[in-house]
């Protein structure tokens, strides 16, 4: 198998499960899900990475930490959708899980200053609009330098 | 990128951190930037956006400037 084809299939097994679960796979679950050698994926996870598709665990490459939109770890953006409780990265992922799921969803967020409860909606594909605000701090040319803080 | 309920709470919080503040974006703008990342990320078509699209997509909602530009290194 191509490396391309390899990494669309080992990308398709990592959104497929975290859709399902709400939680984003380690090696070992995709490649049960994938049915190749575990080697392999890790490989895929390397390539996919280099794409700026996903960003391994610092010091663990058999975990993923993210796969935009979706963290692996709790967040301040959770999400409620589809019954279940996925985390976003920040504040763009947590409309993108509702974009990616297409479905309505629910952001119990907060105002990164203040920590006052802030609720983002979709509903029927659109946004519940409010006047809130999103911050970018960092410049586009600067977001994968450091993608946690970004 | 963090959320916020007013530009004040923006001011307090770079001023807190030390941080210049940065371009704001409003929700509308937001869930436009969603949907162009993310709506085919499920899919095999799904892939990262070129720089070129990137600055498109940005402009297309009101984003222009060296800040919005994955090529511009030094903004």
């Amino acid at each position: 198998m191509r490396a391309d084809d390899l990494d669309t299939k080992v990308k398709l097994a990592i959104y497929a499960l975290t859709a399902e679960t709400g939680s984003i796979p380690n090696s070992s679950e995709v490649s049960r899900k994938v049915g190749i050698d575990e080697s392999e994926v890790l490989a895929a996870f390397g390539r996919l990475h280099t794409k700026r598709l996903l960003l391994p665990e610092p010091g663990d490459p058999t975990r993923i930490r993210m796969a935009p939109p979706f963290s692996r770890i709790p967040t301040k953006f959770p999400v409620e959708a589809n019954g279940k409780k996925y985390y976003a990265n920040c504040v763009w992922d947590a409309y993108g899980i509702a974009a990616a799921l297409h479905c309505d969803a629910v952001s119990r967020a907060s105002d990164g200053h203040t920590g006052e409860p802030l609720t983002l909606e979709v509903k029927n594909g659109r946004p519940v609009l409010k006047p809130y605000l999103a911050h970018f701090a960092v410049p586009a040319a600067h977001w994968w330098d450091n993608l946690i803080f970004t | 990128m963090l959320l916020f309920r007013s530009e004040e709470t923006v001011d307090q919080w770079c001023a807190a951190h030390n941080i210049p503040r940065r371009p704001l974006v409003n929700l509308e703008q937001l869930w436009q930037l969603a949907v162009h990342w993310y709506a085919n990320r499920l899919t095999v078509e799904s892939r990262r956006p070129a720089p070129d699209e990137i600055v498109s997509i940005f402009a297309s909602l009101g984003l222009t400037g060296p800040f919005w530009d994955p090529k511009k290194v030094d903004s």
